[in-house]
C-alpha cells in the first residue's frame, strides 16, 4: 500500500497541481477542501445554500475526478469561526491589526486538518503553500522560503515546529507559479489560468470594517478622537477598527501633507497619527514566540532577519529571549511602521528560525 | 466493490429494472401519438402504471407518473393548497423531507397557517395534536409514512376518518415506506400518496403521485392533457417502465425480503453493539422500517466517520448533503430532541435489495474498527487507535 496523504484543496491551481504531483508521484491522495468562511450574506433571499454550491469546491472536485483519486468537501465553519474570526474581530477592537491566515495555519490547517488525517490513516497532509521543508542530517526539520521567492509563503507557517513539519508536505516549494501553470495546463486542469486570491477569505471585497461591524455589535459605538503625537486633537473617527498602524489613505483628515497611522489606542478610542518620518521605529516586542527546532536561542542573542509583514521585506535585527515565549527585536537601522497583531518572523537566509505575535513598537 | 448502504438515499438498479429498461430501448414513439409506435409506448406506460398501482392497491387511473418524489410531494402540497378555496391551513411535522418543509415555508409566505406538530425521541408524530389542529380551515395534513432518517412508522390510518370529516385532505410520502413495508391506499385512507421510483431499485427521475378519484387537485405544470391532466409533458417512458418493473419486484419479493432485511438489520446492530460499547439507536425498535439504523458514535463526527468508512468501502450517510457536498447535521434527529452534538455524530445505515450476509459481516468487521481509529484521532479519551 502507498503513502496516503491527505491534501487540502481550495479548488485553486497551487492546491490542485500540488494534488496532481503528489498522485503522480505515487502517493494515495485524499482530496479535502475545507468550509471555512460562514454563509454569506444572509440579504441574498431565499437561496438557503449559496455559501455551500462554491465554483471554487466543484473545480477542486473536478480535478480529483480526472486525476482519480477520492474528494471530500468537510464543514470546519464552526471551528473557523471561533479560532479565526473570533480573534480576527476581537484584535481588530483591541486596536491590532491580526493576520488571520497564520491564525487559520496554526489552528485549522495544522491543528485540526492533522485529527481528519489521522481519521482516515492519512501520513502526511500536503497543501499547495510555497514554502519548503528540508530535513537535516540529525533528523531535525526546517523550514525554509520557496524557490520562488515572489511567492514564497514561508511567513504564514512559522507556527510550524517538528511534530507538524514531519507529517506535512509542500509540494511546490520548489516551483515557480509560472512552472505551476505549466503544470496545470499540461494536465488540462480548468483551473490553470485562474486569478490569483489575495483578499482574506471570509471577507468580501477586502472591507474589514463593514465586517467587524456585521461581526461585533460594540464596533459602532467606539468612535473616538484622531489626535497627534502631542496629543492635540485633529478630528473624529468611527471606530478604531477603521484603521492599521502605517495606513495613509482613508484617514479622513484634511491636510496639505499626508498623515499616517502611529498608534491605535484601544482603551482611549484614540488614533495617533504622524508625519511619514514619525513612523519609523527601532524595534519591537513580540509575544507567543515559537521555534521551529527543537530548542530555542536560549539567552544570548541572536542575528536574524525579521519580516514583521508578508510584504515587506526583512530586516537586520537582533533578537533577545526576555521571557520563555517573548522576544524583543531590535533593528540595525530604524525600521518602518509596526503593526501590533502582525506576525514577526525570524529569518536566517532562507531559513524560518521561528516568530511570534507583534506586541508593540519600540 | 463497495458495500453500498445507503439505500434509503437511492437503490441500485434491479436486474429486473434493467431487463424491462433494454426491452424499451428502441421505443421510439411518443405515447399521446396516433401510430402504432405511438400505441407501443402508450401500452408500456399504461402497465408501468398498472405495476404501480398494484404497490398500494389503488386503481391504475389514480397514478399519476411525475419526476420523482419532489416533483410528487410539490404537485400535491401545492396542487391540493390551490384547489382549497379558503381553507389556509397545512398541518405536518418537522421531520419531514426537504421536498415538503421547502414548500411549506413557500405556503407561509402566501399566507398560510403552518402547523408542524411535534415528534417524540423516537420520531413519531404527536397524533393527538394533529387531531387537535384539525379544523374547517384545514385544507391539507402532510406526513412521511417511514421517515428517511430514522425509519419511524407513522401510525396514520387512524386519523384519516378526522381529516376526511373535517373536508381536509390527507397525503402521504411514502417514498421510504413503498415496497418495504405492505401499503393499501384504502387501509390508510389517504387521498394523495407519494411514491418514488429510485428508492425501489428504477433509476432516479421517476416518482408517482396516487391521487384519489375524488380528489381536487390543480395541476402545477401546464400544457398538453397528459396524466389525466394533472402533469402536462410526454411523460419519462423509460423511467416509468422502470419504475414499474421495480414496484413489480419490490411486491413479489416484499414477503421474503422484508424478514431477510430486517435480520441482517439486526446482525449488524448486534455485531456492531458488540465491539462498540454504547452504541444508541436512534429511532423506534418497532413500528420501523427495518433497513433503516440511525446510530449515534460515541466521541465522533459522522462527517468523519463517513469519509473514513468511503474509503474502507463502506457507503453510507448523514443528514443530508448540500451542494457543495459537505453535511449538515440531521434536521430530523434534531426534531427529536437530540442535541445537535449527538445528531453531528450520528450515520444513517440503510439495507436493501442489494444487501448480502457477506456485506453484513464485513460491515461488522470494518465499521468498529473505523470507529475506534477516527475516536482515537478526534482525541477521544479512553479509545485506542487500531490494534
Amino acid at each position: 500500500m502507498s503513502t496516503r496523504v491527505m491534501v487540502a484543496m481550495s479548488g485553486g491551481v497551487d492546491s490542485s497541481v500540488a494534488a496532481a504531483i503528489l498522485r503522480n508521484q505515487g502517493y494515495d491522495v485524499v482530496g479535502i477542501a475545507m468550509r471555512l468562511a460562514p454563509d454569506s450574506d444572509p440579504a441574498i433571499p431565499a437561496r438557503r445554500s449559496t455559501c455551500c454550491s462554491h465554483d471554487d469546491f466543484e473545480d477542486a472536485r473536478r480535478v480529483a475526478e480526472k486525476l482519480d483519486f477520492p474528494f471530500y468537501v468537510i464543514d470546519l465553519r464552526a471551528e473557523f469561526a471561533r479560532r479565526v474570526i473570533g480573534n480576527f474581530v476581537s484584535e481588530y477592537l483591541n486596536g491590532r491589526t491580526p493576520n488571520p491566515c497564520v491564525r487559520c495555519n496554526l489552528e485549522i490547517k495544522f491543528d485540526r486538518l492533522w485529527e481528519r488525517a489521522r481519521a482516515i490513516e492519512a501520513d502526511f497532509v500536503a497543501t499547495g503553500h510555497y514554502a519548503r521543508i528540508l530535513r537535516d542530517d540529525e533528523d531535525i526539520f526546517r523550514l525554509a522560503r520557496a524557490h520562488d521567492l515572489t511567492k514564497d509563503q514561508s511567513y504564514f507557517l512559522f507556527t510550524l515546529r517538528q511534530a507538524e513539519l514531519a507529517r506535512t508536505l509542500f509540494p511546490l516549494g520548489s516551483m515557480t507559479k509560472l512552472q505551476v501553470r505549466d503544470y496545470a495546463r499540461r494536465l488540462g486542469l480548468r483551473n490553470a489560468d485562474k486569478a490569483e486570491s489575495q483578499e482574506i477569505c471570509f471577507v468580501r471585497d477586502n472591507d474589514y470594517a463593514r465586517f467587524i461591524a456585521n461581526q461585533a455589535a460594540s464596533a459602532a459605538g467606539c468612535g473616538g478622537n484622531i489626535i497627534d503625537e502631542s496629543g492635540r486633537i485633529l478630528g473624529t473617527h468611527r471606530g478604531i477598527h477603521h484603521f492599521t498602524v502605517g495606513q495613509r489613505r482613508g484617514i479622513g483628515l484634511a491636510a496639505s501633507e499626508a498623515w499616517y497611522v502611529r498608534e491605535i489606542r484601544a482603551g482611549t478610542a484614540e488614533v495617533v497619527v504622524t508625519r511619514r518620518d514619525g513612523l519609523a521605529s527601532r524595534g519591537l516586542i513580540a509575544n507567543d514566540v515559537r521555534f521551529v527546532a527543537p530548542h530555542g536561542p536560549g539567552d544570548s542573542p541572536l542575528r536574524v532577519e525579521a519580516k514583521i509583514r508578508y510584504r515587506h521585506p526583512a530586516l537586520e535585527a537582533t533578537l533577545t529571549m526576555i521571557a520563555p515565549d517573548r522576544a524583543e527585536v531590535r533593528f540595525a537601522s530604524h525600521g518602518p511602521a509596526v503593526s501590533p497583531g502582525q506576525a514577526c518572523v525570524f529569518y536566517r537566509q532562507d531559513e524560518v528560525l521561528g516568530g511570534g505575535f507583534i506586541e508593540r513598537a519600540l | 466493490m463497495p458495500i453500498y448502504l445507503d439505500h434509503n438515499a437511492g437503490a441500485p438498479i434491479r436486474p429486473a429494472v434493467r431487463a424491462a429498461l433494454a426491452a424499451i430501448a428502441d421505443c421510439e414513439g411518443n405515447p399521446a401519438s396516433v401510430h402504432r409506435s405511438g400505441q407501443r409506448a402508450r401500452r408500456a406506460l399504461e402497465q408501468a402504471r398498472m405495476q404501480v398501482a398494484r404497490l398500494i392497491e389503488a386503481d391504475p387511473r389514480t397514478i399519476i407518473f411525475t419526476s420523482g418524489g419532489t416533483e410528487s410531494n410539490n404537485l400535491a402540497i401545492f396542487g391540493a393548497t390551490a384547489a382549497a378555496h379558503g381553507r389556509r391551513k397545512v398541518i405536518s411535522s418537522p421531520i419531514e423531507h426537504s421536498s415538503i418543509l421547502e414548500p411549506l415555508t413557500i405556503l407561509e409566505g402566501r399566507g398560510f397557517e403552518i402547523v408542524k406538530v411535534p415528534v417524540d425521541g423516537y420520531g413519531r408524530v404527536d397524533s393527538r395534536a394533529i387531531l387537535e389542529a384539525i379544523d374547517s380551515s384545514t385544507a391539507l395534513v402532510t406526513l412521511g409514512l417511514a421517515n428517511s432518517e430514522v425509519g419511524t412508522i407513522q401510525e396514520l390510518a387512524p386519523l384519516a376518518a378526522s381529516i376526511r370529516s373535517a373536508g381536509a385532505l390527507l397525503h402521504i410520502d411514502a417514498a421510504q415506506a413503498a415496497g418495504r413495508i405492505p401499503i393499501a391506499v384504502d387501509v390508510l385512507g389517504c387521498d394523495l400518496m407519494t411514491l418514488s421510483g429510485h428508492k425501489l431499485g428504477a433509476p432516479p427521475g421517476s416518482g408517482a403521485l396516487f391521487v384519489r378519484s375524488a380528489v381536487r387537485l390543480a395541476p402545477q405544470m401546464a400544457g398538453g392533457p397528459q396524466e389525466n391532466g394533472y402533469r402536462a409533458g410526454t411523460p419519462n417512458l423509460p423511467g416509468a417502465v422502470g419504475f414499474g418493473a421495480a414496484a413489480e419486484v419490490a411486491l413479489a419479493d416484499l414477503a421474503d425480503e422484508s424478514p431477510r432485511i430486517c435480520n441482517l438489520a439486526e446482525r449488524l446492530m448486534r455485531g456492531l453493539s458488540e465491539s462498540i460499547p454504547g452504541l444508541p439507536r436512534n429511532g423506534p425498535l418497532r413500528d420501523r422500517i427495518a433497513n433503516t439504523l440511525n446510530l449515534t458514535f460515541p466521541g465522533v463526527l459522522g462527517e468523519s466517520m463517513l469519509i473514513a468508512l468511503d474509503l474502507e468501502g463502506i457507503e453510507v450517510s448523514m443528514g443530508s448533503a448540500c451542494a457543495a457536498g459537505s453535511v449538515e447535521p440531521s434536521h430530523v434527529l434534531i426534531a427529536m430532541g437530540r442535541d445537535p452534538q449527538v445528531a453531528r455524530s450520528s450515520l444513517r445505515i440503510s439495507l436493501g435489495w442489494s444487501t448480502t450476509a457477506a456485506e453484513i459481516d464485513r460491515a461488522i468487521e470494518i465499521i468498529p474498527r473505523v470507529w475506534r481509529r477516527v475516536a482515537a484521532a478526534e482525541g477521544i479519551a479512553g479509545v485506542e487507535a487500531t490494534p
